[in-house]
């Protein structure tokens, strides 16, 4: 290895920096040359300019942006989006450096999971008084359901992640574990990728220990977890949902790693097994890799309703037939009291000395180390002993006496909440400015996973990097920046990579990832709230076009019109009843102000406001275009309803642009849309409702007991749209049979029933079959039952004056259509109600 | 004392229910002071699993769920249960309180480690200083601990009202303790609190109490409750049941099913479901006393 130190270093590449005094300086040596672990990387750098440097970072910020790296990326509209940085230079370590802090890792990383076996079985640790069982007792996140649960294959800990950083005299310290679902890593990883595109040749010169040989190791050792003896277990990656702020990792990590990222609600417990409720059924998971809290990961068995949790899932891991890794109650570790105790505990369970130290510290529950913390308080950190330690630490140094007083006194008063640990003043490394280089104190985050061979440490890591030695919180987004960690390779580097390479012809295939019935529930209401949208824009615009008429003819067709307005929920139904003259002037007033309050709940602007956010949660499965369209009527519908409430004739362009948008959104669905599963239930949510739609229409104008007029039939007709095939067909001619005909009994005919039932019988038969019944599934018998009520119908049947069949007929139809809504909830689409506790009763 | 119990819990819902996974609490545990003769659990609709295990404080809890939708649900436990008088101990002869929250501490024995469990705050008992100041005219220096803990379930009997419906489920203890009103539950969660507020261990026992009726009439079938006291640790003396709602020490006329750290540990029915719309609850209890030749059915 060259060591030259005479070689010319560009002075703006290190120049500008200098380490503070008293801290370790990861650059240069004491003696003031530059460690040798640098030199390659000089050296690379001799041939870029600072501009060119510059030019790149900027680069390295546009990549990040586009490929979407930010906390809350996915985040609801409003909600602030915090891009992520990268410092381009990044720090270097040597492997004999590195090989030090993997055997320290692994051997924490095993006395942690020792810990955690322990503590959820036997307990032996207790009863030596190695541990004080009051820190176990006490710590509100010793989840009692988690005692017990069978220690699967592999480790209990199988990811886990160590804070580090070096004291002045280059010692590594731990100052926090991460053991329930850490952070971090998938950050890492693009830092890696951004990093190696902008740098090859650096990279190259200097000879990188790559990353992708650990995510092969966390695959495998996830992969033998699984308690089913099946040649490639099935793991899926359970997020926190969009919500979450770290939501963009749990998407790159499962697209690296090629699991189905799944929410709670996409799992579903039966009979002690865990399934992925896919649109092909449940598919049987072997492994769930846990990115959430798992206070939150059984409902059943800890309460609450997080978006991870799964009902029933810690009974299919005693049932053997699961595994969640980390193994549930392994976040009990991240609380720093346990660090008071690791060096006892390591002897006692591995029979070694701990190599790598914790940062000092001190539990208050145990009156000595309380009185010892008292002794030197002004020189510690006190921070929350049982929690996750993350930006609520104080420095008693800082305070004034009284301020001191009364920390102590709160101390005091729970001594076991507390604990205090010492600080240590950061490594110095250089930064990136802009034009040169600055002083950055670094946070080292580095991962680990094991089985039973031990643990590998991921060669590199995440940094963060803060301006100045204080206190640093935790949470992988606080610091200035990061940088990535280049751990020098001693053998060349093999090339590995998860990701497929780009230039081989993909394998053909007619289906994509697994569908997700989540995705199919959202589409199918989806598909439900635009077509009542689409209905309710028409019979509002039959009915404010009469009311907004200047001329003096009287409507007789009215009162119907309001009837059907009230049974679907648009208006009171009170102004359906009472005398239609009285109501009038009411009803234009309750028009102009109800139609655009989205609180009325069966009302359009509801409808509209539900597809609107049903489009967004399912923007992955729409194309662009769709996307927009549904997105720009209900956005225009608002801004309407903002702008113009003045009269009528406001209210009816605002309808029939509404009317426009929403056929374009329908066009651009039919034409637009693979017709594959996701299209399918669209359809299905958009078929069901429009006939319930006619069904309830017929009812409350047609299908009453007073024999309908002309001007009611006529009314009828348009709010189907079918005036002009009426028309083609029989002329001015209006009978109620040519009406109910075309609005019944027509398949041929869009906007009747019968093309309804039939399109729906066409969906229900490609629906993936439910296993364990010979004879024909219940949505097939529903849809057969529907579609016989309308296909026996008689032509004197739809004759005036009308029979009491074909009401009853109408009636049943409807009714099926609720049951075989109830039925596809039930079998496909379990989502569209939260779990919920039962009552408790009060003892 | 020999008792047949029968505890109905029905669930009625307004729309089917389509999945649900319930926990029950309901097999009566097997204690120093109680056999469990013959014990059943009957829930219709069958379930498509259910299996029995004993939680983390060794209490028997059964698991079960439902795959097929359902509309009701009926839980009946059915059991003949054999509880034993326990023995008697003089409070005043307990260790002073003091002494005793020092054990519990810093556990030197199994039963103290066991017992510290139950001194922390739970999901249900949150600690406080007002509770503390509730506690403290009990606890004099040096008193033992029976006495003291005697003393406070006396307080509570005497100075709350028990009031059926004044509390849910959900009530907090901060707010019993200002209301002055509650029911068993209530009582029992605010006797805990004050108990591990000082530094003692306490914990929730749930289970029935066997009701006498009114001299010259009949028992009425079906008409009990299920019922909730606590026991606090006085090291070697044991455990010691206390019921504030009735400020007796329970004998015979109290049976055990479960005990824990609050209600949250061992309601005798919890679960999830998804669906049902508007669910209704109703709980029948019936406590009949067997003689001595009756094995029951």
């Amino acid at each position: 290895m060259p060591t030259d130190a005479l070689l010319v270093e560009p002075d703006w590449l290190l120049g500008g920096y200098k380490a503070p005094p008293g801290v370790y300086d990861e650059l240069r040596a004491p003696e003031g040359g530059i460690r040798p672990q640098w030199d390659l990387f000089r050296e690379a750098f001799r041939h870029l300019s600072a501009d060119e440097f510059q030019r790149r970072t900027k680069l390295a910020e546009e990549q990040l942006q586009e490929n979407g790296v930010t906390f809350n990326a996915f985040g609801e509209e409003g909600e602030s989006q915090r891009p992520w940085r990268l410092d381009l230079l990044p720090v270097v370590l040597p492997p004999s450096e590195w090989n030090e802090v993997a055997r320290a890792l692994d051997q924490r990383a095993r006395l942690l999971n020792a810990i955690i076996d322990d503590l959820y079985g036997e307990q032996t640790i207790l009863a030596t008084t190695k541990l004080p069982p009051s820190l176990l007792y006490g710590h509100p996140f010793y989840q009692r359901s988690f005692h017990g649960l069978p220690i699967g294959k592999g480790r209990s800990l199988c990811f886990y992640a160590a804070e580090l950083a070096r004291s002045p005299n280059g010692q590594w310290w731990v100052m926090a574990d991460r053991t329930e679902a850490p952070a971090g890593a998938g950050f890492a990883l693009e830092n890696r990728i951004v990093s190696a595109r902008l740098m090859p040749q650096v990279m190259h010169k200097v000879g990188v220990e790559r990353l992708a040989p650990f995510f092969l190791r966390l695959q495998d050792s996830l992969r033998r977890q699984s308690p089913n003896a099946v040649s490639s277990p099935r793991v899926v990656l359970l997020s926190m949902g969009p919500r979450n702020n770290l939501y963009f990792e749990d998407v790159y990590l499962a697209r690296y790693l090629g699991y189905t990222l799944v929410e709670g609600n996409d799992l579903a417990v039966r009979d002690d097994q865990v399934f992925l409720k896919t649109l092909s059924g449940l598919v049987p998971v072997d492994v769930i890799f846990s990115r959430g809290f798992e206070s939150g990961l059984d409902p059943l068995e800890l309460g609450g309703g997080a978006p991870q949790g799964v009902s029933g899932v810690l009974q299919a891991i005693r049932a053997g037939n699961v595994a969640v890794s980390n193994r549930p109650g392994c976040g009990l570790l991240e609380a720093p009291a346990f660090m008071a105790y690791l060096p006892g505990l390591c002897r006692e369970l591995l029979g070694d000395e701990l190599i790598t130290p914790s940062i000092a510290t001190w539990w208050c529950g145990d009156p000595q180390a309380l009185d010892y913390a008292f002794g030197r308080f002004e020189d510690l950190v006190i921070k929350p002993a049982l929690q996750a330690s993350g930006g609520t630490e104080v420095l008693p140094g800082e305070m004034t006496a009284v301020q001191q007083a009364e920390l102590k006194a709160q101390i005091l008063s729970r001594p076991h909440a507390y604990v205090a640990q010492e600080t240590v003043a950061r490594s110095a490394s250089p930064v990136w400015t802009g034009q040169s280089t600055g002083v950055g104190h670094l946070a080292f985050r580095c991962f680990l996973t094991g089985d039973d061979d031990g643990y590998s440490l991921m060669p590199g890591g995440l940094i963060r990097v803060a301006p100045t030695t204080a206190p640093m919180q935790l949470s992988i987004s606080a610091g200035a920046g990061s940088k990535d960690l280049w751990i020098c390779a001693d053998r060349p580097v093999e090339p590995v990579s998860l990701l497929s390479p780009e230039k081989e012809p993909v394998k053909l295939r007619r289906s994509g990832a697994l569908f997700p019935s989540r995705v199919a529930d959202d589409l199918y209401w989806l598909g439900n709230a635009l077509d009542r949208a689409e209905f309710l824009t028409r019979l509002l615009r039959a009915v404010v076009e009469r009311l907004a008429s200047e001329s003096d003819t009287a409507y007789p067709e009215l009162p119907q019109l309001l009837h059907a307005m009230a049974d679907q929920g648009q208006i009171e139904a009170s102004f359906a009843v009472e005398d239609f003259a009285k109501v009038l002037p009411r009803l234009e007033e309750n028009l102009l102000t109800s139609l655009f309050d989205d609180g009325e709940s069966r009302g359009l602007a509801r409808s509209i406001a539900e597809m609107q956010r049903l489009a967004r949660r399912t923007r992955d499965w729409l194309s662009a275009d769709t996307w927009q369209t549904f997105n720009h009527s209900a956005t225009r519908f608002k801004e309407a309803g903002e702008t113009s409430k003045a009269d009528l004739g406001d209210l009816l362009e605002a309808l029939a642009e509404l009317r426009v948008n929403l056929a374009s959104t329908v066009g651009l669905l039919a034409d637009g849309m693979i017709h594959g599963p996701a299209w399918r239930f669209l359809e299905m949510g958009r078929r069901i409702e429009r006939g319930r739609n006619i069904a309830r229409l017929l009812k409350s104008t047609l299908l009453t007991r007073q024999p309908a007029d002309k001007h009611t039939l006529r009314a009828v007709l348009e709010v189907l749209d079918c005036r002009m095939t009426y028309r083609s067909r029989y002329l001015d001619n209006l009978q109620p049979n040519g009406v109910l005909d075309l609005a019944i009994t027509d398949e041929t005919n869009p906007n009747s029933i019968g093309f309804q039932l039939a399109a729906l019988s066409e969906h229900v038969d490609t629906l993936p079959e439910i296993a364990g019944t010979p004879l024909r599934s219940e949505e097939k018998r529903l849809v057969m039952a529907a579609v016989h009520q309308v296909r026996m119908l008689t032509p004197d049947e739809l004759v005036q004056p009308i029979s009491p069949e074909l009401r009853s007929s109408v009636d049943k139809v409807e009714q099926l259509l609720k049951q075989l809504s109830d039925v596809l909830n039930r079998h496909y689409l379990v989502h569209a109600s939260s779990p919920r506790q039962i009552l408790p009763e009060n003892q | 004392m020999r008792y047949r119990i029968t505890h109905i819990t029905r669930y009625t819902s307004g729309d089917p229910v389509s999945v649900g996974q319930n926990q029950a609490w309901l097999r009566p545990r097997v204690c120093d002071h109680q056999q469990v003769l013959r014990y059943r659990l009957k829930i219709d609709p069958p379930p498509s699993v259910q299996t029995e295990r004993n939680d983390a404080f060794g209490n028997p809890l059964a698991s079960f769920a439902f795959n097929e939708g359902y509309r009701q649900l009926t839980v009946t436990a059915r059991g003949t249960v054999e509880v034993l008088p326990r023995p008697e101990i003089d409070p005043e002869r307990t260790m002073d309180w003091e002494t005793q929250a020092g054990f519990v501490a810093w556990p030197a024995t199994a039963d103290d480690r066991e017992a510290l469990q139950f001194r922390f705050e739970s999901p249900r008992i949150p600690l406080s200083p007002a509770l503390r100041e509730f506690a403290e005219p009990s606890f004099p220096a040096g008193r033992p601990v029976l006495a003291g803990a005697l003393d406070l379930t006396a307080r509570i009997y005497k100075e709350f009202e028990y009031k059926p419906q004044s509390t849910t489920v959900n009530t907090a203890v901060s707010d019993v303790l200002k209301q002055r009103k509650g029911v068993c539950q209530d009582f029992a969660h605010l006797q805990i609190a004050a108990l591990r507020s000082i530094g003692l261990a306490a914990r929730y026992v749930s289970g029935y109490l066997r009701t006498t009726p009114p001299p010259g009439k009949p028992r009425l079938v079906g008409a009990d409750a299920t019922h909730a006291w606590l026991a606090v640790y006085c090291g070697p003396a044991g455990w010691v049941d206390l019921d504030p709602t009735n400020n007796v020490i329970p004998g015979t006329d109290h049976i055990t099913l479960a005990w824990g750290r609050d209600y949250s540990d061992v309601p005798p029915l919890k679960g999830v479901f998804i669906g049902g719309g508007e669910m209704r609850l109703e709980v029948s209890v019936d406590v009949e006393p067997l003689e001595d030749a009756e094995t029951g059915v």
